[in-house]
Formats: C-alpha cells, structure tokens, sequence
C-alpha cells in the first residue's frame, strides 16, 4: 500500500502533466527559446549561429527603417482603435438598450455575425468593397462621391481601410460585452434618479457609466490586445502597402522570418521587442483602469 | 419599465437598422455578386443577378475541393478542442483543488503565457514543430492548436472546478472509486457550463484561424478552407466571380452553427471574454 502522500503526488502528476507538456514544449519552451535567439545571428539556412550580444536590437533601432515605420503605424493602429472601438461598441449598446426586449435580440444577433467569420475571410469581402462596390456607388451616387476614390492604394485611405475593417470585425464582441454590463445596472437605481428628475444624460454619466466600469477595462483591454496583434486584415487588404505605408510590427516579423529572408535570429530580437511592448501596454492598461472600478 | 413611442424612439430604431445593414452590407454584396459572371460584376456591383445560376459556385467547389477542405478544418478543430477540453479539465481541476505552494506556482506559469501574442513565439514555435515533426498533417496541427490553447482551457476550469462542492468527490471516495473515476464520472459533467464555454471560444479561434495553418500545411490535400479561400484570393486576384462564392461558402458552414447555437455562443464567447 502506497503512502497517501505518494498517491496524492501520483494523481497530481497523472492530472496535470499531460496539459503540462503540450504547454510547456508548445508555449513555454518557445518563449524561452525566442529570448535565446534574439541574442544570435541564426539564419534558417545555417545550422550554426553564434551569440551577437544585443547587436540584434541596436540594429532594430538604428539600421532598420522599415521596422521603425512598422513600429509607428502599430502604435497609429492602436491609438484610432483604442478610441473609434469601445466609443462606438458603446454607442451601438446604448443605441440597443432603448429598445423594445425582441428587437434588442435581433440587433445584437444581426451586428455579432462579422465577429463569427474568419478574419481573413472576412477581409477579402471588404477587399471587394473598397476595389469594386465602393467606386460604383460612388460614381453614380453623387451624394456618395466621396466613396470613388482608390481606398487601397492611397496611403492615408489605406489606413482608414484598415481601421474599418477592424471596426467592423472587432466592435460586435465589446457591444456584446457592454450590452451585458448594462443590463446588470439595477433597474431601481436608473428609475430612482429619473425619480429624482435626472436627464438620460446625467443617468448615463452618473450611473451607467460607474456601474460599467467594468466592461469598459475588458473592452479596451481587448481592443489593445487585439490592435496589437493584427495581421490578418493589412495583410489581406493592404499587403502592407501602398509601399510600406500600413506595414505593421507583426507584418514584419512575419516577413523578416518566413518571406525570403528566414533572418531568425534578427527576427526574434523583433519579436521579443514586440513581446515587451504588448506587455507593457497590456498590463499598464489593467493595472490605471482596475484601480478605478466601482464594486456595486 | 414600459416604453413609450416617441419619436426618437423610431429614429433610434432606424438608424440602428441601418447600422445593422452597414455590418452585413460586406456579406449580403459578396453574396449578391457571387452569382454574377465578371463582366457583370465590372459593369455593375449594385443591381441584382441577371441570373440566379449556380455556375460560379460549383465550379469553384471543384476547384477549392471544398468538401475536402470543410472536412480537413473539422478534424484539426475536433481534435484540438476535445484536447483542450479533456487537458484543460484535468489540470485545472486538479490544481483548482490542490492548495500547495507548488500547484500554485503551476497555475501561474500556465497563465503568465495568456498575453503572449502569436508573433512572438512563432518563429521557435516553427522550429519546435519541425523537430517535434508536426508540421504537414491535420493532427499534428491540433496539437499545436492544444498548446497554444491549453492555459486559457485550465484557467476557466480552474475558476470554475471553485464553486463545485468538494463533498462529492469526497461521499464517492468512501464508496470506493477511484480519483479518475470520480473525475470522469462526477466532475467532468459538473464542469459543462465551463466546458461550453471553451468549445465555443475554441471553435471560433481553431476554425477561422490563418497564420498557425499557413506556416504548419504544405500539402494542398490538407488544407483549411482558410487557407484554400486565400489560395484562391492569391491566384485570381480579381476574378471576383470566382472568390466571392468561395467567401460565401466558406462561411456557411460558421453561419448555420451561429443560427443554431446562438445563445450559447454568445454566452460561451461574453463568458470567455470577461473572465479570459
């Protein structure tokens, strides 16, 4: 008979370590590994590589243009969607909580669909927008001229091409998730400052907003998250381009280390500054925002 | 509370009807054309088919194979999720019960990876399929997806496994089962509300997704309809009569799932979302 303590460690091995190793061989491990190759000149080709102190990363900042422009556009990317996205999911589940119970289910199911599609799929749609529908609207629409324009191959419009697609793809999750932090703000509370002659205004100012607080964090915790990590959409719509004018961080690791180049080594001292930087946003972000949450 | 219909509630109403549209207005276009043979597209992206012909899809269904590449997807994403909820489960439970300092320090390292992003393990992660030879075939791509999956899994089943009461594990102990027994016949399905959570969190990520499958497929007899939709985006880059019926079918099959599962969707996802 087996000691109980034995049969204790038994069962906690038997329990965890099968999760343990798909995660410690498939996420762990490559995290390490990708700090150790920033250090290297590894290139895919060479099986040999040797350690360049952080000549990778002085050469990120000084030699490589394209980074730096990359680094840039990331943070544009971030700022417009960090403000456009949790305002507009904001307004849409306001806009949706005035109305009657039925049609609040069938706007919430009918503006969650992009959310549902594969990104790049979805992409590809919006590509046939902005080269196709667009245009046409636009040219017999006068009202609409603005459309008739070359969304993708102008550097400013390819930007905002981008920023749309990402609205349209990211906004239906934090509606989903304001739409619920409404409706966990009290009735009694909202009637009693109506009560009390309060405008919708002040109601939402003084009320909804300190009780949502919450979702809030979530939704921009999510939005920077996500703004971060695009690929999908500039890589189906923009490539990048026109020239490098919307590349972004991931758009150039991805380049640096699987389109011809196969640089590892320098491509995973990229990584690892993209590591640091969502971490540092990230967690920045939860630490302001957690601080000022309201607890009912 | 009743609502009076005022005018601004109407307004409120259409305006939002019309965002409701401008969502969809990507899907409903692409489907619109999608009958269209090209000159037709060219001259006009507005007007309605001439003809509601489903030549253009079924030539592009040979073409993509799309039967192959829809049943491809179920694979890798049946495998990675019945792995991710069966590990997840386990560890999570396991660790949610064991108070030591070791399962705690467990715990975290499995969550310090959730903010890791994508990009920054990849290229190792490549390297690491190379080696670990999973790269070129479906299940090896699952078991990827279960590696990279895995902690967000033990982190709801960690959270959730709390608000079960232990005194279950504990009467069926007396009575002589043994801890996988209990585990399987007693918690398992006591954890379904988290589980449903994960699957749809899972599904959503596994099926739709386009950079883990890119870098880990070669063989076009193995791809996901992602990837065989972009490789189709990538040689007839503006054939649009044939790209549009593949975008379209391509999600149909997530379109029909929504339609039938929709709450539990947007349960599983709010779920995933606010405790994730």
């Amino acid at each position: 008979m087996m000691s109980r303590k034995v049969r204790k460690y038994f069962s906690f091995t038997a329990f965890v370590l099968p999760a343990f190793l798909f995660y410690f061989s498939l996420s762990l491990l490559p995290t390490m590994q990708g700090l150790f190759y920033s250090f290297t000149n590894w290139h895919f080709m060479n099986p040999k590589y040797g350690f360049v102190g952080l000549q990778n990363f002085i050469n990120i900042f000084t030699k490589d243009r394209y980074f730096v422009m990359a680094l840039k556009n990331t943070f544009k990317l971030v700022a417009a969607l960090v403000i456009l996205q949790p305002l507009i999911a904001l307004l849409l589940a306001l806009m949706i909580e005035a109305c009657a119970k039925w049609l609040q289910k069938i706007f919430r199911t009918v503006i969650f669909v992009p959310y549902m599609i594969s990104t790049i799929v979805g992409t590809f749609m919006w590509s046939f927008v902005f080269r196709q529908v667009f245009t046409q609207i636009g040219s017999s629409i006068p009202l609409l001229g603005f459309l008739n324009q070359s969304w993708l191959s102008n550097v400013d419009l390819a930007f905002w091409s981008i920023i749309i697609v990402s609205l349209w793809h990211g906004t239906p999750l934090l509606m989903v998730i304001f739409l619920a932090g409404l409706a966990g703000v009290p009735v009694q509370l909202k009637e009693a400052a109506v009560i009390d002659g309060a405008k919708p205004s002040q109601v939402f100012w003084h009320i909804k907003l300190p009780l949502i607080f919450y979702s809030l964090t979530i939704c921009m915790f999510l939005t920077i998250k996500d703004a971060f990590k695009s690929y999908e959409i500039v890589y189906a719509l923009t490539g990048g381009g026109p020239g490098w004018a919307t590349q972004v961080m991931t758009l150039n690791i991805f380049e640096e280390a699987f389109s011809g180049n196969y640089m590892f080594g320098y491509a995973s001292a990229k990584a690892v500054v993209f590591l640091l930087i969502v971490l540092v946003f990230t967690v920045a972000q939860l630490l302001l925002m957690k601080r000022r949450e309201v607890e009912l | 509370m009743t609502r009076r219909i005022t005018p601004l509630y109407v307004l409120n109403i259409l305006l939002l009807t019309l965002l409701a549209l401008i969502f969809l207005f990507p899907i409903l276009i692409g489907f619109l054309n999608s009958f269209k043979s090209f000159q037709e597209i060219f001259l006009s992206t507005l007007s309605l088919p001439k003809s509601w012909s489903l030549d253009n899809y079924i030539t592009v269904f040979q073409r993509i194979k799309l039967l192959r590449s829809t049943g491809n997807t179920a694979i890798v994403s049946a495998l990675a999720i019945a792995g991710i909820v069966l590990f997840g489960a386990m560890a999570g439970y396991k660790l949610s019960r064991t108070r030591t300092k070791y399962s705690t320090v467990i715990f975290l390292l499995f969550i310090s990876s959730m903010l890791v992003p994508f990009h920054a393990i990849m290229i190792p992660l490549y390297q690491m399929a190379s080696k670990l030879q999973l790269k070129g075939h479906l299940p090896g791509l699952s078991v990827l997806y279960i590696g990279l999956g895995v902690s967000l899994s033990i982190f709801m089943f960690h959270g959730f496994t709390k608000s079960i009461s232990r005194e279950m594990e504990e009467a069926a102990s007396i009575d002589g089962s043994s801890e996988f027994g209990t585990f399987f016949r007693i918690i398992l399905p006591l954890l379904r509300p988290a589980m449903g959570t994960i699957i749809v969190q899972m599904f959503i990520w596994t099926w739709n997704d386009y950079l883990l499958p890119v870098l880990m497929l070669l063989d076009m007899r193995q791809f996901t309809i992602v990837l065989s939709v972009n490789t189709l985006f990538g040689e007839y880059g503006n054939q649009w009569n044939l790209i549009l019926p593949a975008l379209i079918m391509a999600v149909i099959p997530v379109i029909i799932i929504y339609i039938f599962f929709q709450r539990y969707i947007m349960q599983g996802v709010l779920e995933g979302a606010i405790k994730g």
